[in-house]
């Protein structure tokens, strides 16, 4: 960089030097996500079995996909599961956080503890929640030997539930990062907002409702975004929690992908189901994306 | 201070906060302790909590089975090579992103979190093709590899946000003094953003760590972190908890220790871009 020793550099060159830092990043993720997708897409037009051939035979691949039951299944689990654990996470991380910010003694290590289910996998977690849930040995049969024989709780082996089951198990892990970014939200809340709206005796609940939340703003962006990957990688949980089971009752897209591809040797298949979820987050995410980045890039 | 609780209030508080952190922590608390029971005592009605003989005999078996610590060195080289890697990458994009943007910088970034919301199955096929062209499957290398690139939007973005918080003005002054690009970023900016790059690396760690859909997918044998390790034990073993347990415990206490001595650097890495 001979330019640089001659005090301050050109423009052009700081620019230039910028593009040349950020090459090797631009390069590995267009390289693997852009042309790894594209190449997906192209072969879901295609026949192919076991290894991936470029005939076409046009929306083939799509029709049977969209008349298999395992894949309607798929994507009401999915959806299910996506938007119950946005809500939830969303809710229970928020009043999380609220009550620890009440000044609580052991804050720290009661952060920690709340954080803790995020450090442990999601293979982990499937397989503690599955014990926790077995009916012979978990929580049924608990309260079942404290005297409560009728008590009824095996999500993991009622076809109608067994979602909600991984949902708890979804929740249990993911909300305490929810909470901690919630709480790192609420410690920027200037303090003069709260001793404002207590002079004016604005009741605590809609403080947080309609001022605090309000301000909250960017921190429930990087929630989000964070609670969205969360939901795309279910696919964990579900593995290690049911396999798909019972029956198919709680397959999610991601698995059938996976299933189709190694399991049935139908690549064709996969590759259709994975641009259908492709499509389907980009219909989610790209408007919502671009309105909450797109303004604020014109605003500051 | 503003919120003037009453002692009540707080009492109830601090009550609520200790009964859902026991409710947090029991499914870690009970797989720990279950794996020191027998088989017998691990499924008994009603369940035994603390007084029972406890025994080493799980992680025996456990380890007579499978090489422990063959999982967990892949884990170790799979997770931190993956990290430095991606740091190594991340810290000249986020540099440029943070001192030099340009219109395109925010589109840039935006579009580099998106590919993290995207359904990872998407791209397994032809990585996995790739993969088998060159040789990586099941190699440490090759897994190393795929996992910096998952992570890589995190990385950057969380570098991003940290770089932001540091003044232009000094990075312009070693310029002025003379310091070539490289030092700049060397010698000036990284010394400067040590904690946000420790809480980077830690925050990353954990998640190549934990990362099951890759590892799972890419490796058999050589290469198998401690995810597949347990993950082995998942259906063969369903129903002998105990060993389960000890399998769990084996694979999260690494992770757990990690998380307990960083604690500070950890919840800094968790709440990235959250306070502006």
């Amino acid at each position: 960089m001979a330019d640089t020793r001659n005090g301050r550099p050109s423009q052009v060159f700081r620019n230039l030097n910028s593009k040349v830092a950020s090459i090797p990043m631009v390069l590995t993720a267009s390289v693997v996500f852009v042309g790894g997708t594209i190449w997906t897409v192209i072969h879901s037009f295609t026949n192919s079995k076991l290894l991936p051939r470029l005939n076409f035979i046009g929306l083939d691949q799509y029709e049977r996909l969209w008349n298999s039951n395992k894949w309607l299944i798929s994507i009401e689990n999915l959806f299910i599961y996506g938007v119950l654990s946005l809500i939830f996470s969303l809710v229970i991380g928020f009043m999380l956080a609220a009550l620890l910010d009440q000044k609580i003694r052991f804050e720290d290590t009661f952060r920690t503890i709340f954080l803790y289910p995020f450090a442990l996998s999601f293979i982990v977690t499937g397989l503690v929640w599955q014990w926790i849930l077995n009916p012979d040995f978990g929580v049924q049969a608990v309260v079942r030997s404290l005297g409560w024989e009728s008590f009824a709780f095996d999500p993991l082996y009622n076809q109608d539930i067994v979602i909600y089951g991984i949902l708890i198990a979804g929740l249990w892990q993911g909300t305490g990062l929810v909470m901690c970014l919630m709480l790192a939200g609420l410690r920027g809340i200037d303090e003069d907002i709260w001793k404002a709206s207590r002079v004016d005796g604005i009741p605590m609940w809609k403080t947080y409702l309609f001022i605090v939340i309000p301000m909250m703003r960017p921190v429930f962006v990087t929630t989000l975004v964070i609670i969205a990957s969360g939901i795309v990688r279910v696919y964990d949980l579900v593995v290690a929690q049911t396999s798909g089971g019972p029956g198919i009752a709680s397959e999610v897209p991601a698995k059938y992908v996976y299933d189709a591809m190694f399991l049935s040797q139908n690549l064709g298949q996969g590759f259709a189901a994975s641009t259908m979820m492709l499509v389907t987050v980009l219909i989610v995410i790209v408007p919502w994306a671009y309105l909450e980045f797109g303004r604020r890039r014109h605003r500051g | 201070m503003p919120r003037a609780v009453t002692t009540r209030r707080k009492t109830v508080n601090t009550l609520a906060a200790w009964a859902i952190g026991l409710l947090i922590f029991f499914p870690i608390l009970w797989t720990i302790l279950t794996s020191f029971k027998t088989e017998a005592t691990a499924i008994a009605d009603p369940p035994v909590f603390l007084f029972f003989d406890w025994t080493l005999e799980n992680y025996a078996v456990v380890q007579e089975r499978s090489d422990y610590m063959r999982f967990l060195w892949n884990s170790v080289i799979i997770a931190g090579g993956s990290t430095l890697l991606g740091i190594l990458v991340a810290v000249p994009a986020a540099w440029s992103m943070a001192f030099v943007p340009s219109k395109r910088t925010k589109d840039i970034l935006l579009w580099m979190l998106s590919t993290k919301m995207l359904p990872a199955v998407g791209v397994l096929y032809p990585i996995y093709l790739v993969f088998i062209q060159l040789g990586l499957l099941d190699t440490r290398v090759g897994l190393t590899i795929v996992l910096m690139l998952i992570n890589l939007p995190i990385i950057v973005w969380m570098l991003y946000t940290y770089f932001r918080e540091i003044p232009g003005e000094i990075l312009e002054a070693a310029r002025m003094d003379g310091a070539t690009l490289k030092e700049e970023i060397l010698y000036v900016l990284t010394p400067m953003a040590v904690p946000g790059i420790a809480s980077t690396i830690l925050l990353n760690i954990i998640l190549a760590w934990n990362e099951a859909f890759w590892t799972l997918n890419l490796t058999a044998a050589n290469a198998a972190p401690l995810t597949a390790f347990i993950a082995s034990y998942s259906s063969p073993e369903g129903l002998f908890y105990a060993k389960l347990s000890a399998a769990s415990t084996m694979a999260i206490a690494p992770i757990l220790i990690l998380g307990w001595f960083s604690q500070k650097q950890l919840v800094r890495g968790l709440t990235f871009g959250a306070v502006k």
